[in-house]
């Protein structure tokens, strides 16, 4: 074979890597999805219409980001939504004192009435130590039963959505405009704080995955647990602080959610973590654990968001779009596994 | 005993299998007779199992033929094999805990009544009549996880016996039997040839498989050696241990000589199992510790007491004079032990992970210092190690995945250098990798035992354990039956240590 030849071959092989990559695929088919609906409906690439879909994406993007962080070191959280849940209604009963009846419309005088009870700094602190205790307790049951993260967390999923109901007493709960400062706050007018924070956030994770001694181990852990073990990795305190770190995380994403939405209801929670899942595995994340990337969630809840703006924009109806959105991420897990096939 | 017709019922022919470039099977020739007893011995290694699985269809040969009563097949598949009438009895086990005796027999042949159901009645008929032919008294209604070893054992030979067989495999079928246990086995094994069912025999035991073949052949780095009739026990142990080692001295490899020091390496009454036997041994400075023995004797359940990985029994383990406590592979990498498992891919390598990351893995713990880390800036640290293990990679950034086994194995040993230890316990050094790749691995072993490390080297590969070991332990069922001082290290004082063919045991 020709030099020439063999260094074509070389580049084409090249090129096929770069596809295969899910991150650089995803952010083609982004890419190519925007252009299309820019065409189709000018108003798509306005300003405000980005910014409200990325203010759309902010809780479930944290609360991917806490479940990327738990997949890529083999574990997976299914009690994340109700997690957040429970620290938003802890918060939100601190706030109001359980006042139950000004869910929205609250007025300037309502927001005055909130300083008799608990002041919101306390109520953020306690619901965020809720959160992350609950983070903390999932990750020592999961490492020190080593029974399977999936059917343990689904159990404490319950646990912790039964505390939200009790807490909550199954009724509408007002964060009593508490957080309206935050849902309103843009930096230089134009991004809002909450977008801000968001971001924040998945850059702590990729720095925490990509740039620290943790995140090394946590990823060798989900590479490969017995050579994690073998080399001097103490598997169960990193697999705790791992849930423990998401825990946080949840914590972070019930405070957008109290911005955004001002009230709060212990079902509120339903659905966020298979949506987070969804968007860990669009990204490129897969159940094994050890491959995938932040970046690559990041792009997947992006993509998951952008597809349910463009079809609010394209007014499909909603029941359709409960379809679509399923057969995209049927899918996307297929196409991620062609590599696998192929290999077989 | 039995009148052979000419006509073998199975000729394998020229048969060449290769992994990796590796050899397996080299030119294999067999033929088994209707009825007869035919025992296959070799080393680990020799290509016993791969000729049974080319046999029953789980591999096919790269050329070569099979011929089964004289019809001729490039390769057999398992489906084709199972028609022909040729089942096998594996090692491991393969029946199913939960369910009885007779539930595990008629597993993918059950037996329906009239209306399309199980019907539990006639297969409990079918086992009970199976145990009665062979002598046997289990109760079939049983579940099997409450049963012994030994008699998990017969229920995995009553099911293969329930397909009414003309060709059976038995792979070991004695190895965790005492003697009286194995008996019995060796007894139902005359019964079933007697009914005309040609049987393929592996063994270790080479006492058992005088009692019982017809005939013997010798397997020795996949190619038949020679075939001994031993119709009336007349085969001669000696012989046969001598065709299981005789190599020629090119195979050999040929280390530099150095100084060895003071002992700084001592195991003081290890026990690695409940009521296991205390072991004892020491390795000096620079020194090369062989660890033979079969597999299954207890050598990779050593190694991994020492690190940590399993739970010590008993027993007190020093390093450079200082005892060291140790509770986990975190401690021992603190004491600067280093351990190259044997299964790259289960307990060695993150497959999906970059070359840097795995070369840096075990660093994580040891050498790299602060909060933060940048993988990429680590490159130039790990370079020096691909240079000296001369791993072939594309870029440090390569997925460990598509590497070479050779390259992979060189991966694994990296990030123990890259770590920096005083002992290195290495199993299985270099299995299945290609005979270049191994003679750099030599090189590299013994220029770390002339800097003075301490090296522990489990092996199964005997011009390997004969030519770079100083001294050798010879292990067999958890203890330590011989150490062999360097002059009498030899391929036949080895295999009969490990095998328990001397007088004096």
């Amino acid at each position: 074979m020709s030099s020439e030849k063999i260094s074509s071959l070389k580049s084409n092989k090249n090129i096929t890597i770069f596809l295969r990559d899910q991150r650089v695929l995803l952010g083609l088919i982004i890419i190519v999805i925007v252009i299309i609906t820019s065409i189709l409906n000018k108003n798509f690439l306005n300003p405000q219409n980005v910014m409200s879909l990325l203010q759309q994406i902010a809780v479930a993007g944290i609360l991917t980001m806490s479940m990327a962080m738990l997949m890529l070191s083999g574990g997976i959280d299914l009690s994340i939504g109700n997690i957040m849940i429970m620290s938003g209604c802890v918060m939100s009963v601190l706030i109001s004192g359980g006042q139950t009846t000004l869910a929205s419309g609250a007025t300037a005088n309502d927001i005055n009435a909130v300083q008799g009870y608990t002041s919101v700094p306390t109520a953020i602190i306690i619901g965020m130590l809720v959160a992350t205790a609950a983070g903390a307790l999932n990750g020592l049951i999961v490492a020190k039963s080593k029974c399977i993260p999936l059917i343990i967390t689904l159990g404490m999923s319950s646990v912790y959505y039964g505390t939200a109901l009790i807490i909550t007493g199954g009724k509408f709960h007002s964060f009593m405009l508490a957080f309206e400062g935050l849902r309103v706050a843009k930096i230089a007018n134009v991004i809002p704080v909450m977008l801000i924070v968001f971001f924040a956030m998945v850059i702590i994770a990729f720095i925490l995955i990509n740039r620290t001694k943790f995140g090394r181990r946590i990823m060798a852990i989900g590479g490969n647990e017995e050579v994690a073990f073998l080399s001097g990795i103490k598997v169960d305190r990193y697999k705790i602080i791992t849930y423990t770190i998401s825990g946080f995380y949840c914590g972070i994403g019930a405070i957008i959610y109290a911005a955004r939405l001002n009230s709060i209801t212990a079902g509120g929670g339903a659905g966020y973590e298979l949506n987070a899942l969804t968007a860990c595995v669009v990204g490129g994340i897969t159940f094994a654990g050890g491959t995938g990337s932040i970046i690559g969630a990041f792009l997947g809840v992006f993509f998951m968001g952008l597809i349910n703006n463009v079809m609010n924009i394209l007014s499909i109806n909603s029941y359709y779009q409960t379809m679509i959105s399923g057969l995209i991420v049927v899918i996307a897990v297929i196409l991620s596994n062609l590599n696998q096939l192929r290999r077989r | 005993m039995n009148g052979f017709s000419n006509n073998p019922v199975v000729r394998m022919e020229k048969i060449v299998k290769t992994f990796y470039g590796v050899p397996a099977l080299n030119n294999m020739t067999l033929d088994l007779y209707e009825g007869e007893v035919h025992c296959l011995v070799g080393e680990n290694g020799a290509g016993k199992s791969t000729l049974m699985k080319v046999l029953s269809g789980a591999y096919s040969p790269d050329s070569g033929y099979i011929e089964v009563y004289g019809k001729r097949y490039t390769h057999m598949t398992a489906e084709l094999s199972y028609k022909l009438g040729i089942n096998i009895v594996y090692q491991e086990n393969l029946l199913v805990p939960e369910m009885s005796v007779f539930e595990n027999v008629c597993i993918g042949q059950e037996i329906s009544s009239k209306c399309g159901f199980v019907s539990f009645s006639q297969e409990q008929k079918k086992t009970k009549d199976l145990c009665e032919y062979l002598g046997l008294h289990l109760d079939i209604k049983k579940t099997v996880d409450k049963l012994s070893v030994a008699e998990q054992q017969y229920v995995k030979i009553i099911k293969a016996l329930s397909t009414n067989p003309k060709i059976l495999i038995m792979d070991e079928p004695t190895s965790m039997f005492n003697v009286e246990d194995a008996k019995l086995v060796l007894d139902m094994v005359k019964r079933i040839a007697k009914s005309g069912v040609s049987i393929i025999y592996i063994s270790h035991f080479l006492k058992e498989v005088i009692q019982i073949a017809d005939r013997i052949t010798v397997i020795r780095d996949g190619a038949p050696i020679r075939t001994y009739n031993n119709s009336n026990q007349e085969a001669n142990i000696d012989k046969i241990v001598n065709d299981m080692v005789g190599r020629p001295v090119s195979v050999f490899y040929k280390r530099e000589e150095h100084e060895i020091g003071e002992v700084v390496f001592e195991v003081k009454d290890l026990v690695v199992e409940h009521n296991g036997r205390p072991i004892n041994f020491n390795i000096r400075k620079g020194e090369i510790m062989g660890f033979a023995g079969m597999v299954g004797s207890g050598r990779t359940e050593i190694a991994n007491t020492i690190v940590g990985a399993r739970k010590k029994y008993d027993g007190k383990i020093f390093l450079n004079g200082k005892e060291l406590n140790i509770n986990g592979p975190s401690d021992s990498i603190k004491h600067r032990i280093g351990y190259i498992t044997e299964d790259r891919q289960r307990s060695g390598l993150m497959l999906e992970a970059t070359v840097v990351d795995n070369l840096t893995v075990v660093g994580l713990q040891t050498k790299i210092k602060g909060f933060f880390v940048n993988i990429k800036k680590l490159i130039p640290t790990v370079s020096n190690i691909i240079k000296t293990l001369n791993i072939k990679i594309s870029s440090p950034l390569q997925l460990v995945k598509n590497l070479s086994g050779g390259n992979q194995q060189k991966v694994v040993l990296g990030k123990w250098l890259f770590t920096e230890c005083d002992l290195y316990i290495f199993d299985e050094p270099t299995r299945g990798i290609d005979v270049n790749a191994k003679s750099e691995f030599y090189k590299i072993i013994s220029d770390l035992a002339a800097q003075g490390k301490v090296i522990m080297m489990i092996s199964s590969d005997m011009p390997e354990l004969i030519s770079m070991s100083d001294r050798v332990i010879v292990l067999r069922k958890g203890r330590i039956v011989k150490t062999l001082e360097r002059s009498e290290i030899s391929e036949n004082s080895i295999i009969r240590y490990a095998l328990e063919v001397n007088k004096d045991e």
